[in-house]
Parts: C-alpha cells; sequence; structure tokens
C-alpha cells in the first residue's frame, strides 16, 4: 500500500490547527487507502484546497474567546479573526491570482536569497578566520619578465626573510608551501593528503588558535624537526577524535613524526590537512628558487595602503642590492593583496553580475506583486464602497483590505522561505564537491531572508494599500455610480499599470541580454579547440615519497607503471608527464643561449612540462618540425627539449628554433630544442595559450617526484574512468603504499577550469527567463484589464462596424506602447550591463548586436502573445452583450 | 446564547451531514456524505473547520475514537448533535419555510442594464 504523498501531508499538518491535525490527516489517509488510482491527485486536491480554511480555523480567535453576542462590542483580536477568515475567502475564490502572487513572492524571496547566501558564503566572506580583511598574501609583479602579479609559487626564501626583517606594518609573516604526503598511524595502511609546509607558526598569522596543542617553534622550524599539526576532519576521520593526540607518533612518508597540534574545526587553508615546519636554508637556496607564498597578518590600526607602500620599499632596497645580478628585478614591485581577494578574484565578476541581476529580479518582483494588485484593485472598488456605504469605517475597510494584503504576503514569504532553504541546502551539499580554493561554506543567510522577505512583503502590502486608500476616499457616490470605466481612478490606476510594465519589460531586456550573453561565450567557449584530442583521458596523479624513492628511481617507476598499464585491456595509450593542458603550473624564466637578457625588453617565459615517450602521441598533439626526445636521450646525453609553436613564436620570431639552446636557470644545463609541436590550450580554453618547453622526465634527473599518468582509453571501452580500477591495481603491483589522487578525465579538468562560468550562466538565463516570465504576466494582466474596462466601448465599436482585426489591432498597439519604452530603456541598461560584463565575457562584446536584437526580439514575441489573447478575446466580445454589460 | 441566532448555508450541511450518519460521523464520512449529497467537492480542512465552530457553539460534541493501521495509528475523532443543534436545524427551517411561504419566483430576469 502507498503512502499518502508526503509533502501533501507536510502542508496539511503545518497549516492545520493542532487540535484537528491528527484526525484529519487519518480521516484523509483512511480514505486514500479506499480510492483508486486518482488517490495521489485526490490527496493534493484536498492538501490544498485545505490550507485556506485551516489557516482560517486556527487564526480564528473564537476558538479561544467567547462569542461576543453584541456586535458592536468586537474585540481587536475578534475583528482580526474576521478579517483573516474573509481575506481567506476572498483569496480563495480567485485561486489563480492568489497563486500567482504567492509564487512571484516566493520565486523572487527564493532566488534572492539563495545567490546572496552562496554569494557570501563563496566571494564575500569565504574564511573563517578572524578579521579576514586583515590577512594578507604578498605576491611580486615583474615587467621584465612580462609576467602579472601573482601569489602562487612565487617568493623565494631569501626574498620573504627580505619582508619578514623590513616590514613594519604586517605584524606576523608566514612563508609557506604545498605538496603532498603519505601520513599513516601506528600500524595501518599509509593515506595521501594534502599538505602544506610552513616557514613558521602559522596560527598567530591565521589568527586561530590551535584546538589541541600548539604550532611549531621557532627552533623546531630552523632544525627541520619532525613534528606535524593535522586538521580537525583528519583527527577526527583517521584517529577517532583521540583526546590524547598531541604526542603520538605518526609516520609521514614513512619517515617517524610526533604530532603537536590539531588545527580548530573548519581552518583549512587550501583543503590541506596536514601541516609540517619547511626547513628552507635560505643560505643554501638561490634567490630566484621561488615556489614560496607568503601570507601576513596587518598591524592593527595600519591599512593596506600603507603594508603596500612599504612592501615597495622593500622592493626598491632588493633591486639595488641584487639587480644586477637577477635581472627580472628590474622594475619589480611587491605587491599585497588581502587573502580573500586573492583567492575569490576569478569568481567575484560573476558572483557581482549575479547579484546585480537578483536584485533586478527582486525589483522586477515587487513591480509585478504591485502590478497585479493593482488590477485586482479594479474589481474591488464597488465591493468596498458598498461597505463604505453600509457604515463601514475609513480604518475598517483598510484593515480589512491591509489583512489580505497581509496574508498574501505571508503565504508568498513562507514559500520563498522554505524555497531559499531547499535551495541553499542543495548547493551547499554541491559546493562541497568541487575543487575550490576555499572551505565552500555556504549557509543560509538569515540576514538576507529578513531583507529579501522584508523588501516584497512590504511592497505586496504598500501596493494591497494603495487601491484601499483611493477607494476609500469619501468619494462613495461616485464609486458606487461607477461601473469600472471611466472613472478618474481607473484612468490613474491605468496609468500607473502601464508605467510597471514598461519598467518590467526594461528589466527582464537587461537580464535577458546578460544572460543570452553568457550564453553566446558559453557556445563560443565550447567550440575552442583544444588543440589535441582531450576525449577519452583519464588522469591521475601520483607523488613518490622522497624518503623512499632516490632520483634516479622515479622515472623507472613510472616506466614500468606504463607499461603495466598499457597492457591493461581497453586502454589504447599511456604517457605520464608533469602536467597537462589545462592543468599547468610550472613555468621559468628561460635563458638563451647566444642571447643578452639585459639588453631585450622582455624576458622569456613559458611553461615548463616533463613528459615520457609518447606524451605527444597519447594526447594527440601533432608534431610539427623536427622529433621528439626519444630512448637515446638518456640522462648521461645532451638534453634536449621539444617547444610548442607559441614558443617557437615568442622566443624566435622569424628564426629556425631547431638547433637552437635555452635553458631555465642561470646554473642548469643546456636544453638543445629538437622539435616544435602543435600549440595547445595550456591555460585553459578561455586564456591564450602559452608559450611551453617539453624535456624528457629521464632527462630531469628526477627533480620532479610527482607527475600526472596519462591514460588514453580505447573510444569502444566507453568512459575511461572505468579503467580507474584496473590502473590502481597495477599501481599497487609496484608498490602497495604508493596512493593515486586528483583523478579526472582531461575534459572534467577543462570543464572544472570553466566550472564558475558554467554557473553564472546558467543561472543568469535562469533569471533572465523568469523576468521574462513575470514581464509576461504582467503585460497579461494590463490587456486584460484594459479590456474589461473598455467592454461597452469596444461593443459600441463592433456595433459600429469595426472588424475583429482593427480591435485586436488597437488593443495590441495600445499594449505594445509601454513594452516598446521599456525596451528602449532596458537595452540601454543592457548595454551599460555588457559593458560592466566584460571581464567575465569570452570572444563576445558586451554591446554585441546579435544577442541584444535576439533579445528584443524574445520579448517583443512574448510580449505580442502576451497582449493577443486578451485582444482577441476583445474582438469576438459579442456588442449586444457588451454594450449591456 | 441567545435563541435568535441562524446557520450558515455550509453549517446546515455539516450539522445535516452528522445527524444522518447518526453516531457513525467522523471527519471523512462527513466530508463523504456531503459530496454524495450536494455533488459538491468538500475539503476536509473545510469540514474541520466548520465542526470546530459548530462545537465551541455547543451543537455538535465530539470524542475520541479508535485508531487503525491505514490511518496511521491516528485516532478518528467522532462528533455527534448536540440537543443545542437541532434546535438551531430547527429553526433555521423554520426561518427559511416562512421566508419560502407563498413566494412566486417567475422566470429569472434578465442581467442587468445598469
Amino acid at each position: 500500500m502507498s503512502r499518502p504523498p508526503r509533502l501533501a501531508e507536510w502542508l496539511l499538518a503545518r497549516s492545520a490547527h493542532p487540535d484537528d491535525r491528527a484526525a484529519m490527516l487519518g480521516d484523509l489517509a483512511e480514505e486514500y487507502a479506499e480510492r483508486g488510482p486518482d488517490a495521489r491527485r485526490w490527496y493534493w486536491g484536498q492538501a490544498l484546497r485545505s490550507i485556506a480554511p485551516n489557516l482560517a480555523a486556527r487564526f480564528a480567535p473564537s476558538r479561544h474567546l467567547d462569542r461576543a453576542d453584541d456586535p458592536g462590542a468586537a474585540t481587536t483580536m475578534q475583528t482580526l479573526g474576521t478579517d483573516l477568515r474573509y481575506a481567506v475567502r476572498t483569496l480563495r475564490r480567485n485561486l489563480a491570482f492568489a497563486a500567482l502572487t504567492a509564487a512571484t513572492l516566493a520565486l523572487g524571496i527564493g532566488a534572492a536569497t539563495i545567490v546572496y547566501s552562496v554569494v557570501d558564503g563563496v566571494v564575500l566572506d569565504p574564511f573563517p578566520y578572524p578579521e579576514p580583511g586583515r590577512l594578507v598574501g604578498v605576491g611580486p609583479e615583474y615587467p621584465r619578465l612580462g609576467r602579472e602579479l601573482s601569489f602562487w609559487e612565487v617568493i623565494s626564501p631569501a626574498e620573504y626573510l627580505d619582508i619578514r626583517a623590513q616590514s613594519r606594518t604586517l605584524e606576523r609573516v608566514v612563508a609557506w608551501d604545498m605538496g603532498n604526503r603519505q601520513i599513516a598511524g601506528e600500524s595501518d595502511a599509509p593515506e595521501r593528503v594534502f599538505s602544506a609546509f610552513w616557514y613558521g607558526d602559522a596560527f598567530p598569522t591565521l589568527g586561530v588558535a590551535p584546538a589541541l596543542g600548539r604550532g611549531f617553534s621557532a627552533q623546531e622550524v630552523e632544525r627541520g624537526e619532525r613534528v606535524a599539526v593535522i586538521s580537525h576532519r583528519l583527527w577526527l576521520r583517521r584517529f577517532g577524535g583521540d583526546p590524547g593526540m598531541v604526542g603520538r607518533a605518526v609516520s609521514v612518508n614513512g619517515d617517524p613524526y610526533t604530532v603537536v597540534g590539531v588545527m580548530p574545526p573548519r581552518t583549512l587553508v587550501y583543503g590541506t590537512d596536514l601541516w609540517l615546519p619547511m626547513w628552507a636554508t635560505p643560505e643554501q637556496v638561490p634567490r630566484d628558487a621561488r615556489q614560496f607564498q607568503v601570507l601576513g597578518r596587518l598591524r592593527a590600526g595600519a591599512t593596506l595602503a600603507q603594508a603596500n607602500a612599504e612592501l615597495a620599499t622593500i622592493a626598491r632596497r632588493v633591486e639595488q642590492a641584487h639587480g644586477a645580478e637577477f635581472k627580472e628585478y628590474a622594475g619589480w614591485r611587491l605587491v599585497g593583496r588581502t587573502w580573500t581577494d586573492i583567492n575569490v578574484s576569478m569568481l567575484r565578476p560573476a558572483a557581482l553580475v549575479l547579484l546585480g541581476a537578483v536584485g533586478f529580479v527582486l525589483l522586477l518582483v515587487c513591480v509585478n506583486v504591485a502590478s497585479l494588485l493593482l488590477a485586482r484593485s479594479a474589481g474591488r472598488r464597488r465591493e468596498v464602497a458598498v461597505r463604505a456605504a453600509l457604515g463601514a469605517s475609513r480604518g475598517r475597510v483598510v484593515r480589512q483590505l491591509l489583512t489580505e494584503s497581509v496574508v498574501l504576503a505571508l503565504l508568498g514569504g513562507a514559500l520563498g522561505a522554505a524555497l531559499a532553504l531547499w535551495g541553499t541546502t542543495a548547493l551547499a551539499a554541491f559546493l562541497q564537491t568541487l575543487p575550490l580554493p576555499i572551505p565552500g561554506d555556504v549557509r543560509l543567510n538569515p540576514r538576507v531572508l529578513a531583507v529579501a522577505a522584508g523588501i516584497t512583503v512590504a511592497a505586496g502590502i504598500l501596493f494591497g494599500l494603495a487601491p484601499a486608500l483611493e477607494v476609500t476616499r469619501p468619494d462613495v457616490q461616485g464609486a458606487l455610480k461607477s461601473d469600472g470605466g471611466g472613472s478618474i481612478g481607473s484612468a490613474r490606476r491605468h496609468r500607473m499599470q502601464r508605467v510597471f510594465v514598461g519598467v518590467e519589460v526594461a528589466l527582464a531586456l537587461v537580464l535577458l541580454a546578460g544572460g543570452g550573453l553568457l550564453v553566446r561565450s558559453f557556445l563560443r567557449l565550447q567550440r575552442v579547440d583544444a588543440g589535441f584530442d582531450a576525449r577519452g583521458v583519464l588522469t591521475m596523479r601520483l607523488t613518490l615519497p622522497r624518503e623512499k624513492y632516490a632520483p634516479a628511481a622515479i622515472a623507472p617507476f613510472f616506466q614500468q607503471l606504463a607499461e603495466r598499464v598499457g597492457a591493461v585491456p581497453g586502454v589504447r595509450a599511456v604517457a605520464f608527464g608533469s602536467q597537462f593542458a589545462p592543468m599547468t603550473f610550472q613555468r621559468a624564466q628561460l635563458e638563451i643561449e647566444g642571447r643578452d637578457a639585459a639588453r631585450e625588453g622582455q624576458l622569456p617565459v613559458a611553461f615548463l612540462t616533463q613528459t615520457s615517450d609518447g606524451y605527444f602521441r597519447a594526447l594527440g598533439v601533432p608534431l610539427r618540425r623536427g622529433r621528439v626526445p626519444y630512448e637515446r636521450d638518456g640522462d648521461q646525453a645532451q638534453p634536449v627539449a621539444v617547444i610548442n609553436e607559441e614558443a617557437a613564436r615568442r622566443l624566435f620570431p622569424g628564426q629556425d628554433p631547431i638547433g637552437r639552446r635555452l635553458r631555465a636557470s642561470k646554473t642548469g644545463r643546456w636544453f638543445e630544442v629538437v622539435g616544435v609541436v602543435g600549440t595547445t590550450r595550456n591555460a585553459g580554453l578561455d586564456r591564450p595559450p602559452q608559450p611551453e618547453v617539453f624535456s624528457s622526465v629521464r632527462q630531469a634527473l628526477g627533480q620532479n617526484n610527482q607527475l600526472f599518468l596519462l591514460v588514453r582509453a580505447d573510444p569502444a571501452a566507453g568512459d575511461p574512468r572505468r579503467l580507474l580500477p584496473l590502473v590502481r591495481r597495477e599501481v599497487r603491483a609496484l608498490d602497495p603504499d604508493q596512493p593515486v589522487y586528483a583523478v579526472q578525465t582531461v575534459e572534467e579538468a577543462f570543464a572544472t577550469a570553466a566550472g564558475p562560468r558554467r554557473a553564472a550562466t546558467l543561472t543568469l538565463t535562469l533569471f533572465g527567463l523568469f523576468a521574462l516570465a513575470l514581464a509576461a504576466v504582467g503585460i497579461y494582466g494590463v490587456v486584460s484589464y484594459a479590456v474589461s474596462e473598455r467592454t461597452r466601448e469596444i461593443g459600441v465599436r463592433i456595433a459600429l462596424g469595426a472588424r475583429a482585426g482593427q480591435v485586436r489591432r488597437l488593443m495590441v498597439r495600445q499594449a505594445m506602447l509601454p513594452v516598446a519604452l521599456g525596451a528602449a530603456a532596458g537595452a540601454a541598461g543592457a548595454v551599460a550591463l555588457g559593458r560592466a560584463m566584460g571581464g567575465i565575457l569570452f570572444e563576445v562584446r558586451g554591446s554585441d548586436p546579435l544577442t541584444l536584437g535576439s533579445a528584443v526580439a524574445l520579448l517583443g514575441a512574448v510580449a505580442l502573445a502576451a497582449s493577443y489573447l486578451p485582444a482577441r478575446r476583445a474582438s469576438r466580445l459579442d456588442p449586444v452583450a457588451a454594450l449591456r454589460a | 446564547m441567545t435563541d435568535r441566532f441562524y446557520l450558515g448555508e455550509f453549517e446546515q450541511v455539516v450539522l445535516l451531514a452528522v445527524a444522518r450518519l447518526a453516531g457513525d460521523g467522523y471527519g471523512m464520512t462527513v466530508r463523504r456524505e456531503i459530496e454524495r449529497r450536494t455533488g459538491r467537492a468538500v475539503s476536509i480542512g473545510a469540514v474541520y473547520a466548520t465542526l470546530d465552530r459548530l462545537e465551541r457553539k455547543g451543537l455538535v460534541s465530539s470524542r475520541e475514537g479508535e485508531s487503525t493501521p491505514e490511518r496511521g495509528g491516528r485516532a478518528r475523532r467522532h462528533f455527534v448533535l448536540e440537543r443545542a443543534g437541532a434546535q438551531a436545524l430547527r429553526r433555521t427551517q423554520r426561518m427559511l419555510e416562512q421566508m419560502w411561504a407563498d413566494v412566486e419566483l417567475g422566470a429569472p430576469r434578465k442581467a442587468g442594464t445598469s
């Protein structure tokens, strides 16, 4: 036996008086069980139609008060009860109106709350640290390298010490790096965890205290002692929340470590679960070995501008001291930005556009609700006039109408709150699955809900009241005599409605055009050629612990693994490399043999990628000239390099690159260019391709212990992810303790890079369509109202020989005037929005005429349809009936 | 409570349904009885809202009844007509009869020409 629909049951239970609840639900359940196939529909009908009487009965005050015999002695509570019941009855009589209004309110409140909650949790205030505005990241900008400001793997230990020693406005500064480690308890299998390595104690800089224990002491950092801090979630998951965790021994990459602290909940830096002290010795590391991030906390009273002025001075001093040796220091700058800015800068433009859009939607909802209420007030004029004539005081009538508005507004508000709660929860769960740099802690923001609900409910009440006040002006006689047409009040109302339609159309056009621009950008992006065959390639990363694998053992391990995986059925090709498009993060400044860097305006920079043999073949990157590295290019042979066409174009303009030599550091070996391959979209589909230099893993001398395994599946084998267990088995066969992580297909990697763009596109498009629907409702309402008000006039026209087509044209033409005015205003707004969106558009101009034209055409078509329906009704009027009406 | 009050239309319908069911009246049977006899779709919420009001006026009384598995273990609430309820029905009926006596409606007037 099936259960009654849960949601319907819930609605009933919420609305019913507590005394009736059980009996009522029981009755319906009993009858539901006896009914046939239509039981569900019947149950929903019962539930929906019962809400209004339930609420009326529930809030009827006489449940608790004795009924007063003398109606003149009605108490306020009793009046309220009467008003409520009357309001519910009135709304029920016009269910379509009530449902439309409540749904509009609900969608407006829900959308505003969801969007704001997400933007707040992801962009505005994403970090759980105290005073996040004082947490500052420091990064360099090198005009000589043509390298923009960056904050990732950009500072060397020597530079960090310069900053720490000379800065006064940053009271705490810490340098750090990230990587992967394998952690295990006393006797269990190791697990790969994302780790951060700290040059100092991270806690005071972040401004949080450890949940247990402490951070790293200066001595532990200097001596590189084997101590560790673990995350709260790792502590709970892996160590069962052991209260005696501090002092416990763990193994990290096979070495014994002592846990000295546990982070507080939610304090994750980029999802790192393990913190270790970094034992960098600046005197041994070259000044240009830049692999660290720098994080600082502003001193109380100091501003970011002061910190930046100070950082500029520090950069000048470094340039004077070391500029002769390190050319890139010429004109370099050190810049501080808030940590929040740094991490959400790529999301911010999309987020701000969405915030703006949702503000528009909210405005639109208010206008629409006002318009609906206004249209309705036409029908109420006489009713109210009758009541006034029968002796109802103005206050009493206003209160009655106000009650109605409030009931409607509360209904919409409650539905909106439910929608917001549901949407935020669903989105929060979804965000947790995305690889975002931030905790992604999204929760319903009650303040926003209150504000959104307050605005819309206030709009509902205000406009519910406006006709009430108009209607209850002392002109009772006029209203009684009026048949609705021709009175002054109605003219004003009609004018107001047309203004509303104009505003709605303008807002809808802005949203539609904005959504259209994003859709066009997105379609363009879909068509971008990645430069290689990105389909059907499974990738995963392995980090071989240095404690276990000597540098010389790294390439052979991967070679062996590639051979084993290559033999797995369903695998067409296998390769490995330090990065692949678009997962590129290692780039370096190059030196080209025979060229004096000091005389060049811009120093050459390229992605540096180590590859296995067969890397280009497996990915489908075409070889344009020369050859790729092969087996004879061993670790003792002359190092060779392959460059992409972009590098050939930029580094060797008008020259033959084959045979030229380049190197990535002043002391490193020279690599001879032996081949040129096609350019891939190595920085993501929406970024211009970058120069890239490939060398053989064999000749990297084991410098890189973290490599990606790239597995191309046989197209006939279907989803490449199905190969994962087989690949894992081969890894385990070689080293049972070796974890595999960062599993994704190349296509997924591209999609992830486009994730924020896709979310913005989808949301704004939905908003645009919602706005379009609201505008259509508004136009339909206005024309219907005009038709009903001018019934007699239309009757006369038809009686005098006007044809149906003429009547239709008349009604439609009049409706289109405000639409046209609104569209003109909206077009101006759309162009302004497009300009503001420039940053998130791709190969589409903000003022793209095609997009704007399509939006106008769509809106125009919908507006025509919305006005045509009631206009057709007008043209079919029976003149005799119309004249009598 | 004065003697001089009359029942509303839906109140009469509900009271009559309770009277017809003679002791077997609870939410579901009352609702069905009305639907069957009037051919009008009636929501359970409206039935309870009216029954509650009638009970407050002392025209019906209710007691908790049995619960069954198909009700999800929820008890029935049985309603019976009180003396005051029967009197109110009679009074309303008499009032209506007096109003109807000798009424000639003739053909319905055509819609207005205001």
